[in-house]
């Protein structure tokens, strides 16, 4: 074997070629924020927040889930570096927790991402619509809109486009640039000359007693909604200890200082006491009102309306992505799980086409506000549903080191995800007890309870399914939660693992 | 011209079966395209006896220096590494240049010619010079799913690995019905070292895929 010693000099060749191919953390950082869709929340979810809500707290209750979404992620992060597929909620509650909970979980993530997903359409119908009525001369119905973009994501989620790299970036750079200009302008001009910072006070969170905190935390996590998809990349990334970690936490502070920063320039802008009733009259016009000048809130429109698309598209992906996964995995059905030419999962993004088309439909057929009803609602539903994963995944990021701490420190494995686990929870608790505040509903109305449902619904088919895999289906079982790698998994027979 | 009957080399076989007989157009997106290659240039290796495929490593077995240019070349590189390997880094770094790299070899035994430039941006693309011969791969696939056979190991792992990198859809075409069971039947009669690479291959594509990178 001397061929082997005197090759030694060459040691690791494998290694660096790989690691050129890996991405770092700006990359990382920008497949988060396309998901995270800057304007989308800044000119559709804050001011339907504050008109549904009638709550002022909303920039406060930024900033205080980003403290709390850091404090999960402390425990997020660090599970990443110790399983497979850790890119899905359900991963990690499925190697934490169990699998039974874990196909539980997976249906509920599955659930709020199409909420949240088809819920855009929503805003990209009226937000089309108003464009082309005041530019174009065009006057059509929302829903015509959303269907027109409907049929846009659908094309290019079967041509497996995603939105990526350059035109992402001169996207987001551009949606950031023009909220801060609005922002900055918006406190330079506040209603009555003074600087008010009250609905930046904590105190503003429990305003409307305690229960208000559960649903502004809920308003605020939609905002956030994204920054989980960091782990997704762990595979890829160039250290794998440093830059998934890294990314995330950055995310989390950039996102914390936009939304809380632009929400609380509304406030100021149109006066604490008046900001909602505001809200009520201009929509998504409260941002683009905050500049005053023609030029910025003309890009704001526009802006508003590619970031939508981009957050519909990238949604579109993250379900089909959780659909394929599951279908490899044979949880759902392995047709969710093939791809056709040029690798494309045609039957998975058919179906969440086919979801979006079904709901967008109804929405039409019943005359439903589409911002309201469709977008806030359906999104604020998804983002309750992202607070009941986050919750659960705290937990079993404690339960998975109870087994074996595997290095991490006591903070990272048991102090951080504690906490963030009592405070989700509570925050779970407080939104399903408050909905009807949360949808602007009247106490007793349906919906208050009906949306949330869904949620126990697909929880307990899960469970059963879950239990129905464990029993007959021992295989199976073996790979749930193991996503890409549930084909390896399944190679050792389920007796011979050591993991629940 | 002599008819060409094939290489008889799998990562040739699973080349011309992701892309188009005719035009050379690849079916896969390159990323996948790369993994199936990758893995079908471990598994020539591994069936000619000169590697092991273990659940944590590759180990080289013999090695002596293969007749074959490209095979010499990656078993080069696995002894020029100081730390062995599992077979999910060599999939991603073989995947790097396989696809290229299997082409130069099938252009070499007169499979693949360079199109010629006149057809405008598609030139310089790999096309087969003999349609015919380039869909023999397929033909391969469905006689070695033949259960009524006994097993072929080449087919049997050309179906596995095409299977893997996504070519199921192909493949689909012209195999009979129930041909998924007959192909997982097939790969379930594989010796161990090779279901690991199969299994390992498809991970790869999976997750590539998962990981927005396909």
């Amino acid at each position: 074997m001397s061929r082997t010693q005197t090759a030694r000099g060459k040691a690791g060749s494998v290694s660096r070629a790989l690691a050129r191919d890996r991405l770092g953390v700006p990359a990382v950082v920008f497949f988060v924020l396309a998901g995270v869709a800057p304007l989308t929340v800044a000119a559709g979810v804050i001011p339907t927040a504050y008109q549904t809500t009638g709550l002022t707290g909303i920039p406060a209750a930024f900033i205080v889930i980003a403290l709390i979404l850091a404090l999960f992620a402390v425990g997020y992060v660090a599970m990443t570096r110790h399983i497979t597929n850790s890119g899905a909620f359900y991963a990690f509650v499925s190697r934490g927790i169990g699998r039974v909970i874990g196909v539980a979980a997976a249906l509920v993530a599955l659930l709020s991402y199409t909420f949240l997903q088809v819920g855009l359409y929503g805003a990209l119908g009226p937000a089309a619509q108003s464009e082309a009525a005041a530019h174009l001369g065009v006057h059509a119905a929302w829903w015509k809109w959303a269907l027109g973009a409907w049929a846009i994501v659908t094309v290019l989620g079967l041509l497996r486009v995603d939105i990526t790299g350059r035109v992402l970036g001169v996207l987001l750079s551009a949606e950031i640039t023009v909220i801060f200009a609005e922002a900055i302008t918006g406190l330079a001009h506040p209603a009555g000359g003074d600087l008010s910072f009250a609905t930046l006070s904590p105190a503003r969170l429990t305003s409307a007693g305690f229960g208000t905190f559960g649903v502004l935390a809920v308003v605020a996590v939609l905002g956030f909604v994204g920054f989980e998809q960091a782990p997704v990349l762990a595979e890829e990334a160039r250290h794998a200890r440093r830059t998934i970690p890294v990314a995330t936490y950055f995310a989390l502070g950039m996102i914390a200082v936009v939304y809380a920063g632009v929400s609380w320039a509304m406030a100021v802008h149109n006066g604490d006491g008046h900001v909602v009733a505001a809200a009520g009259q201009q929509g998504p016009g409260l941002l683009f009102g905050l500049g005053g000048s023609g030029v910025l809130d003309q890009a704001a429109q526009w802006l508003f309306l590619t970031s939508l698309f981009a957050a519909a598209l990238a949604f579109h992906n993250v379900v089909w992505r959780y659909m394929y996964a599951l279908g490899r995995e044979s949880v759902l059905p392995a047709a969710l799980g093939r791809t056709g030419g040029n690798n494309i999962p045609k039957t998975a993004s058919l179906v969440q086409s086919a979801t979006g088309l079904a709901v967008i439909v109804a929405y039409a057929a019943g005359g439903w506000a589409p911002m309201t009803h469709l977008f806030f609602w359906l999104g604020t539903t998804g983002g309750f549903g992202i607070m009941i994963l986050l919750a659960l995944t705290a937990i079993a990021v404690i339960t998975f080191f109870a087994r074996d701490g595997r290095g991490e420190s006591a903070w990272r494995r048991l102090i951080a995800p504690g906490l963030a686990a009592l405070l989700l929870a509570g925050i779970v608790v407080l939104a399903a007890t408050h909905y009807d505040t949360l949808l602007g509903v009247a106490p007793g109305d349906q919906v208050g309870w009906l949306l949330p449902a869904s949620y126990a619904l697909v929880a307990v088919i899960g469970l059963a399914w879950g239990l129905i895999l464990r029993i007959w289906r021992p295989r199976v079982y073996a790979g749930i939660g193991l996503g890409a790698h549930a084909v390896t998994g399944q190679l050792t027979p389920p007796s011979e693992r050591s993991q629940p | 011209m002599a008819r060409l009957t094939g290489t008889g080399r799998l990562a040739d076989d699973l080349y011309l079966i992701a892309h188009h007989e005719v035009s050379g157009k690849p079916l896969l997106q390159p990323r996948a395209a790369g993994l199936g290659l990758a893995g079908a240039l471990l598994a020539e290796l591994l069936l000619s006896g000169r590697i092991q495929i273990g659940p944590d490593r590759v180990a080289v077995a013999d090695p002596a220096p293969p007749e074959d240019a490209l095979a010499g070349s990656v078993l080069g590189q696995m002894l020029g590494e100081a730390e062995p390997h599992d077979a999910a880094t060599w999939l991603l770094y073989l995947a790097r240049t396989a696809a290229a790299d299997v082409a130069g070899r099938l252009a070499q035994s007169g499979y693949l010619t360079r199109a010629s430039a006149r057809r405008g941006w598609r030139g310089g693309r790999w096309v087969p010079v003999d349609a015919e011969c380039a869909f023999v791969p397929v033909a391969r696939v469905k006689s070695a799913l033949d259960p009524s056979r006994e097993l072929n190991v080449h087919g049997a792992a050309l179906a596995g690995l095409a299977a893997a990198c996504g070519l199921g859809s192909r493949l689909a075409l012209y195999l009979p019905p129930k041909a998924d069971r007959a192909l997982s039947e097939a790969v379930r009669r594989l010796d161990p070292g090779l279901r690991e690479l199969i299994a390992r291959t498809q991970a790869a594509v999976d997750s590539a895929l998962l990981s927005h990178r396909v």
